[in-house]
């Protein structure tokens, strides 16, 4: 609340100027996608999908976005079946080394993408393990750990160890209240987590040029050579229904952090 | 937590610690590892990688490049960024939502979306100079891309989120009644911010200042796309040498570089965190 | 020629709206200068609400605020000239208490070596002196709401405010400070409004007390009116314990027809009910235990001792009459007293006058 009744109308001009600069950037692609194939105004002259049809009518164009959803569904598997487990041990233990392993697991979120990316090309080229479709997803799913452990972390830290206490004095099995006690109360984290891991993997870029190859291409490396080259009208295209994808994951997990908030 | 024994036993910990960790140690530590061997490694130990860094001019201009464009973007931000985090910090948490939305757009759509977006916004022949052109009936090409006015809006754009966000945390755990106590003993609304919420808010600002920085210096996708070509910053240095020089040495030790400047102003910011988090602990 | 002040601050019809709700109902109150008025009442009463809207953080919906004899319903708060003192203090974290002190001051450019005497003159009144340099987190509660009050005395402002401003102190401290509140009343006159919802503090530390219900003044007054004089049952409620009898009054008798007697009414006000239902309000202290022949008003009633327990200087007895009604009567202590036993029966009685005959009350139907 502010301390003044009396409103002040400077500060939200200014701010104003930001909000613009933040928006528009990220929207403007959606009506310009809706263009004529041979230009890029806003607002189009003409309203057609012809964009649309050009990416479809290119298997190279539709064969990446697969890649890329695929790469991201099964990043979002990886890092929750690997990072679940990994965050409740992380609470529940007292392991000599378990605090430094959690630091760990924040690691690649503080170091530089284009050091890791640079990094996986030197251990895996020479191996011949570049140009794979589950190289892109490990890699991928250590970039996501962080945001996955945070948001299962977090869930953990509300709930209360005496729910597992009292499930134990019960009778029941370790095993059997981590699926029956643990895991319900954790959704909301989880899903939270897992919405993370898939924008991460989808949106990536940097790792996912260093490391794939002409099969394994994401949409993502694709755009980036396309804009390397020339800018062409069909980006526009791309760039709007990855925005879309994102946004509707976007909008889940600010949904799910309002009902975590309001239950 | 100390006193009584643990929930889970050490063996169940470390099994379910196992898999994570594995991932972590060939993804995440191996390559580091081995990008730092690798800047000092070629047919047994050398430092010519360093060497040759010390005297390429090509690498000093980068790095000065770098921090040029990465200071000059954070600054912007900052400045962009603080009358937008002050207007939400005096929002009703109510109303507080959509605008916070408009703030985080950004935060979620990809950076070649908005790479695209901004050459298609401030290119030669772009929205911005068509427009122009139009209103002033003359032909207006100012260039707004593709040099480093091009990468710094970029960069801008990509770091308001974090900026804004670090600012306003701040804000809000200032205590309303500071403003009204200010008020009623007289204080003008200028006052009050420049004696009272201003450096009550150095601490975010602070950290702000410190995440867009490090974010900044490892950039890669905007320079390349919408700076110049004398706009090379040293994330695009190391692809440089990575793809079409494949001098690995050379490109590690600019990785390591790298890794060392973000590091120091990591630990900075963990700093400037923690005495945050002290003030609000002793609240 | 300067008209005569004779209120330091008057509202008139003051209201404030939110959607629906009336947090302030038309209300209407002077304050005199030098006077220590204190807004009481349970939380959502308007009291708050009417010391924002002095203050001007809050605006009114009607109504009219004069400060000083002057219109200042539409003055910016910076300009009112007030003080205040917050519950949480509100003390700047990032400056030294002695800067938190010269900021009113330097607020209105005050030349240095002035402002240097009047923070160091009045740490010194608060006897904080040795703290000048500390930052406000490194001190007590206690400390710190001194430091507050300093604050607002050191530019001697009209009229100083107070939300609340002991409700975070313990006990203890909190009653050390309302004598240094009293304190620096009477030493420098100021005109105090003070905020709280304990009826203690109020009845310690007020020249009148003005009570507050539902966005409306329930009764004003000094405490002991308020205490022994209550005009409503909300009053006789929120300020200490009572024992109330309904009936219906007898006007040709002068009495009250209650299901546990007939009781004699107290000597006639001109504000009180004269027929129809009321309520018999008796102080626990104004009542007695009575022998059997004494002709004390309700001798008749009759009680069982639930419990009686010696509280220091006074004893209490819990009593319950036929049907499960509760009454407390409290009598002065001394070595000599005797304590009526458990399950034993008693006879009620007091001083005709010192029971008051109020309205009945719908938010107070189970009397």
């Amino acid at each position: 609340m502010s301390f003044s009744r009396r409103s002040n109308r400077l500060v939200p001009g200014i701010a104003w100027v930001t909000y613009l600069f933040l928006l528009v950037p990220s929207l403007i692609v959606i009506p310009i996608s809706f263009g004529g194939p041979g230009e890029m105004t806003f607002p189009p002259r003409v309203w057609t999908l012809d964009l649309y049809r050009q990416f479809f009518a290119d298997p190279a164009w539709w064969g990446s976005l697969i890649q890329s959803l695929q790469i991201a569904v099964l990043v979002t598997l990886v890092t929750i079946i690997l990072g679940v487990p990994a965050a409740y041990a992380l609470q529940r233990t007292n392991l000599p080394g378990g605090k430094i392993l959690g630091g760990l697991a924040m690691g690649p979120l503080l170091v530089p993408v284009v050091v890791l990316a640079l990094g996986l090309y030197l251990q895996l080229g020479p191996i011949g393990l570049v140009d794979s479709t589950w190289t892109v997803v490990l890699a991928h799913s250590m970039l996501a750990l962080p945001f996955v452990m945070v948001s299962v972390g977090a869930a953990l830290r509300h709930l209360d160890p005496s729910y597992e206490q009292v499930a134990l004095i019960m009778g029941a099995g370790k095993t059997r209240i981590f699926f029956k006690v643990v895991l319900p109360q954790l959704r909301a984290g989880i899903a939270a987590g897992a919405l993370f891991a898939f924008l991460i993997s989808l949106d990536e870029v940097i790792v996912a040029y260093f490391i794939t190859g002409t099969d394994t291409q994401t949409l993502p490396v694709k755009m980036y050579s396309a804009l390397r080259w020339e800018v062409s009208p069909v980006i526009a295209a791309v760039s709007t229904i990855l925005t879309v994808v994102s946004l509707t994951f976007a909008i889940g997990l600010m949904w799910l952090e309002r009902k975590d908030r309001h239950d | 937590m100390s006193d009584t024994k643990p929930y889970l036993d050490r063996w169940t910990g470390l099994a379910l610690l196992l898999p994570m960790a594995a991932l972590l140690a060939v993804f995440f530590v191996l390559p580091l590892a081995r990008t730092i061997w690798q800047s000092v490694y070629e047919y047994g130990f050398t430092l010519r990688a360093y060497e040759m860094l010390l005297t390429s001019t090509l690498f000093w201009k980068v790095l000065q490049t770098t921090f040029a464009i990465s200071f000059t973007a954070t600054i912007v931000a900052l400045l962009a960024g603080y009358p937008v985090a002050l207007h939400l910090s005096r929002l009703p948490p109510s109303r507080r939502m959509p605008y916070l939305v408009m703030v985080m757009l950004p935060f979620w759509t990809s950076i070649l979306v908005k790479s695209f977006a901004l050459i298609v916004l401030l290119g030669y022949d772009g929205i911005i100079n068509n427009a122009l052109s139009f209103i002033s009936g003359q032909d207006i090409h100012i260039p707004m891309v593709f040099n480093r006015v091009g990468a710094i809006l970029g960069m801008t754009n990509y770091l308001l989120p974090f900026m804004i966000l670090s600012i306003l945390s701040s804000l809000l755990t200032q205590d309303v009644n500071l403003g009204r106590a200010a008020e009623v003993m007289g204080a003008s609304r200028f006052t009050i911010f420049r004696r009272i919420t201003l450096p009550l808010s150095m601490p975010g600002v602070l950290a702000g200042v410190l995440i867009s920085f490090t974010l900044s210096i490892g950039m890669y996708i905007t320079p390349a796309l919408l700076g110049g070509r004398q706009d090379m910053m040293m994330a695009n240095l190391i692809d440089f040498y990575t793809r079409q020089t494949l001098d690995w040495p050379l490109a590690s030790a600019i990785a390591v570089v790298l890794l060392f400047v973000s590091g120091v102003l990591v630990a900075m910011l963990g700093k400037v965190r923690g005495s945050a988090g002290m003030r609000e602990m002793s609240r | 020629m300067q008209p005569l002040i004779k209120d330091m601050i008057r509202v008139t019809a003051l209201t404030r709206t939110y959607g629906s709700f009336k947090a302030l109902d038309a209300v209407d109150l002077s304050v005199a200068p030098g006077e220590f008025v204190t807004l009481l009442g349970p939380s959502g009463s308007g009291k708050s609400t009417l010391l924002n809207l002095i203050s001007g953080m809050t605006e009114p919906t009607a109504g009219k605020i004069e400060i000083n004899g002057k219109d200042a319903t539409n003055q910016p708060t910076n300009q009112r000239g007030l003080g205040m003192v917050f519950q949480n203090y509100a003390l700047m974290p990032h400056m030294t208490v002695f800067e938190n002190v010269a900021f009113p001051l330097r607020v209105r450019k005050m030349p240095k070596s002035e402002i240097e005497t009047r923070v160091r003159d009045v740490l010194r009144l608060i006897q904080l002196d040795h703290v000048a340099d500390r930052k406000p987190k490194q001190l007590s509660g206690g400390q710190q709401q001194r430091i507050s009050l300093a604050r607002c005395i050191v530019y001697r402002p009209s009229i100083i405010l107070m939300d609340e401003p002991l409700g975070a102190l313990d006990k203890k401290l909190r009653e050390d400070m309302q004598l240094e509140i009293k304190r620096l009343h009477a030493e420098l006159g100021i005109t105090m409004i003070y905020v709280t919802h304990d009826q203690e503090e109020a009845l310690a530390m007020s020249d009148r007390i003005v009570l507050m219900r539902k966005g409306r003044i329930e009764q004003q007054g000094k405490p002991e009116d308020l205490y022994f004089r209550p005009d409503t049952l909300f009053t006789a409620d929120f300020l200490g314990s009572s024992n109330l009898l309904k009936g219906k009054i007898n006007s040709t008798a002068r009495s009250l027809d209650t299901a546990y007697g007939t009781f004699p009414l107290p000597t006639a006000r001109s504000d009180e009910p004269i027929s129809g239902e009321a309520v018999l309000m008796i102080r626990p202290e104004s009542m007695r235990l009575v022998s059997d022949k004494a002709s004390a008003p309700g001798a008749g009633l009759e009680a069982t001792v639930r419990d009686s327990i010696v509280l220091g200087s006074f004893v209490r007895h819990f009593l319950e009459l036929p049907g499960g009604k509760r009454m407390i009567v409290q009598e002065p202590s001394g070595a000599s007293i005797s304590r009526p036993a458990r399950g034993s029966t008693v006879r009620i009685g007091w001083d005709l006058d010192d029971a008051r005959l109020l309205p009945t009350d719908p938010d107070f139907q189970n009397v």
